[in-house]
């Protein structure tokens, strides 16, 4: 039996910062050994413990997408120890992996829908790795429409901005990008991400509204997605809860009997409205 | 296989030719308190005792445990897993309580796509040799337990000891107890008036045993019970030390640590025991912590073993070994709580009355 506690050893390849002030980074890891990296079996939506060995583990989404073959990639937030020691990391450092965890976005259920995509602030990775799987060109054709709308306070604050500016310009997926107030040169959308859901007003007919964002923007989403007629189980949020072993042992993450890091991160609303417990 | 008689001053011999194989883990006396340790000088064996302050899950779940270690050489790293879960272990003395928590804690451990495979490996090579309660505690409530808890339960041991007085009647269980019986050739043959008074002893510690708990309906009542009241009043005198939750035989969670030894360049993962009384448990770095007060605390361990454990592996997560109602400093009850929940039945029952 492998231990699910050992993580498996990848190597930093790129680093890429994302903002203005320099606090998110997106790491882009390469599998020292070729075997974890089949054994990284993956859907957009999913996360993994990510360790720097000495310091300690926690939980990261993962921002590649399955595509993107020989490397992935992780997007993480300056906060407490962890992510401060992986900040200070440099291209060649040494980082551990395990995963991947957690149920994902349901890629099956979504075929054949019409997807909206809705993000606020940096909690974007995971939806970058879904939009880029849904545009790739093997699995385009299983979905219909894909709008993404995506805020944040200001336009150094926007992350994936290569990736952005691509899907800008194709075809076959609708960008709606806004950021809190104007700025100079900005020729975007302005206001918070809800106002803007109401003014793209996204039709529910066969549709799935996908959300992440700070709790706020979420709530306040929800409630238009409400008015739009959107119906619960037409919703879907990916949850944050206090985490160790992302794999339903360590006992900390729970909400009522579901574990989220092994029953979630990804939940409907319906789910969430039925869910009894703290979070 | 019939029934053996063991002599109490036997068990040194018993020790002896076990040891040999085995871990040989017991109850003994440290300071005062009955623990289980690995038993070098048989003569630390101590049988006469109503139950061990820290459970023996502590042998299979350690407070502090390695997950794996590694060597940090300059940029390389490597991985060490553990190789020390081959051991042979043979926990003596255990009560019928504490062994069901071994069962439970199993399908836990075992529980879905992940398994904790240090748990498993380790269960997997214990022996297990349980000891009759004639004399239950005060506070326990084991016959009021789903698993048909029972001072006497035989099911979840390999071998079964009943204290007779002078001698130790042998009950070999499963397979493996059977195999070690037939090597302990001269343990002598155990007679009717011997498992007449095994069952007698039964029936008598059966019937010590007060506390009768319905728990047959409890997590249903729970279900819509979330945000009801009792959870304030239950939790007021608590003063979240943890004790409830360390001392529980069925109690799981862990936090992990890096136990880093930085002059030579060497380190270990670690697992160490933790609890949802602490407020640090929960709390992201953001500041956020979905269990800010000891209401959510305290509900949170009840719900987790009389709601959340019938829910996802269909038993309740409580062996009714009393170990937090005895040793909690502020003497909360957890079957006076069951009661409180069992009486929001009634309530509801009123209501509909009224409705109606
Ligand atoms: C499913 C999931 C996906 C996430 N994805 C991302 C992401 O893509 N990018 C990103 O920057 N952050 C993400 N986070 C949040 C990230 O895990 C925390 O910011 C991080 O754990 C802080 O760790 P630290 O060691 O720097 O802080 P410390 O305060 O030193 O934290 C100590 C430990 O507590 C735990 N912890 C603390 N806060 C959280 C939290 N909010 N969620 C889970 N565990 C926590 C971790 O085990 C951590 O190592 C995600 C969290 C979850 C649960
Ligand atoms: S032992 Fe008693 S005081 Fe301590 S956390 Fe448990 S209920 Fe609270
Ligand atoms: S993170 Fe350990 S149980 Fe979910």
């Amino acid at each position: 039996m492998l231990s699910p506690y050992i993580p498996m050893l990848t190597t930093i390849k790129s680093i890429v910062s994302e903002n203005g002030v320099n606090d998110i980074k997106t790491y882009e890891l390469v599998f020292k050994n070729k075997e974890d990296e089949e054994k990284f079996d993956y859907i957009p939506g999913q996360f993994a413990e990510i360790s720097l060995i000495g310091k300690g583990e926690c939980p990261i989404g993962i921002a590649s997408s399955p595509t993107e073959k020989g490397s992935i990639k992780f997007t993480i937030k300056k906060m407490g120890t962890v992510t401060s020691a992986i900040h200070n990391c440099e291209v060649g450092d040494i980082i551990g992996v395990r995963g991947p965890l957690g149920n994902g976005w349901p890629i099956e259920e979504l075929k054949g829908k019409n997807i909206i995509v809705i993000g606020g602030g940096f909690a974007f990775s995971t939806l970058r790795s879904l939009v880029y799987y849904m545009l790739h060109e093997d699995n385009r054709a299983n979905f219909k429409d894909i709008t993404v709308i995506y805020g944040n306070r200001n336009c150094s604050e926007i992350l994936y901005q290569d990736d952005l500016m691509k899907w800008e310009r194709m075809e076959d997926i609708d960008v709606a990008l806004t950021i809190d107030c104007a700025e100079e040169g900005w020729d975007g959308r302005v206001g918070f991400v809800a106002p803007i859901v109401e003014a793209v007003s996204p039709s529910p007919e066969n549709a799935v509204a996908i959300v992440c964002g700070p709790p706020i923007m979420i709530k306040t989403t929800e409630d238009v997605l409400d008015k739009l007629n959107f119906q619960p189980e037409q919703i879907l949020e990916s949850l944050e809860m206090r985490m160790k072993c992302g794999i339903g042992k360590c006992g900390r993450c729970n909400i009522g009997e579901k574990f989220v890091c092994i029953d979630g991160p990804v939940f409907s609303q319906a789910e969430l409205r039925k869910m009894h417990g703290d979070r | 296989m019939k029934e053996k008689i063991l002599k109490k001053d036997q068990v040194k011999q018993l020790h002896e030719d076990l040891s040999r194989y085995y871990s040989f883990y017991a109850p003994t006396k440290v300071k005062g308190n009955i623990v289980f340790k690995k038993i070098t000088n048989p003569e630390d064996i101590e049988l006469e005792y109503l139950n061990s302050k820290i459970p023996p899950k502590e042998i299979l779940f350690p407070r502090m445990e390695t997950l794996f270690s590694y060597k940090i050489d300059e940029k390389n790293i490597e991985i060490e897993p553990r190789t020390d879960l081959e051991e042979k272990i043979l926990i003596f003395g255990v009560r019928p309580c504490d062994a069901y928590s071994f069962s439970l804690l199993e399908t836990f451990f075992n529980f879905g796509q992940f398994k904790d495979d240090l748990f498993m490996k380790k269960k997997e090579n214990t022996v297990v040799i349980g000891l009759a309660c004639n004399t239950p505690r005060a506070t326990c409530f084991c016959t009021s337990l789903d698993y048909n808890g029972h001072p006497h339960r035989k099911d979840d041991v390999d071998i079964f000891l009943t204290d007779l007085g002078e001698n130790y009647l042998v009950n070999p269980i499963s397979e493996t107890g059977k195999a070690i019986i037939d090597k302990l050739a001269w343990l002598s043959e155990a007679n009717n008036d011997d498992l007449q008074k095994a069952e007698e002893l039964s029936k008598k510690a059966e019937s010590l045993i007060s506390t009768k708990l319905d728990l047959q309906h409890t997590a249903e009542i729970l279900d819509p019970s979330f945000n009801h009241p009792l959870w304030k009043e239950v939790s007021e005198n608590c003063l979240g030390c943890g004790t409830c939750t360390f001392l529980c035989p069925t109690c799981t969670c862990f936090d992990v640590v890096e136990d880093v030894d930085h002059y030579n360049n060497r380190g270990k993962r670690v697992r160490i025991w933790d609890t949802c009384q602490f407020c640090l448990y929960t709390l992201e770095t953001s500041g956020h912590n979905p269990r800010n007060t000891k209401i959510e605390r305290c509900r949170n361990r009840v719900l987790h073993k009389f709601n959340y454990y019938p829910k996802n592996y269909d038993l309740i997560g409580c062996v009714g070994c009393g170990r937090c109602i005895h040793l909690c400093p502020v003497n909360n009850d957890l079957r006076e709580i069951i009661k409180k929940i069992n009486a929001i039945k009634n309530e509801n029952k009123k209501e509909e009355v009224v409705v109606a």
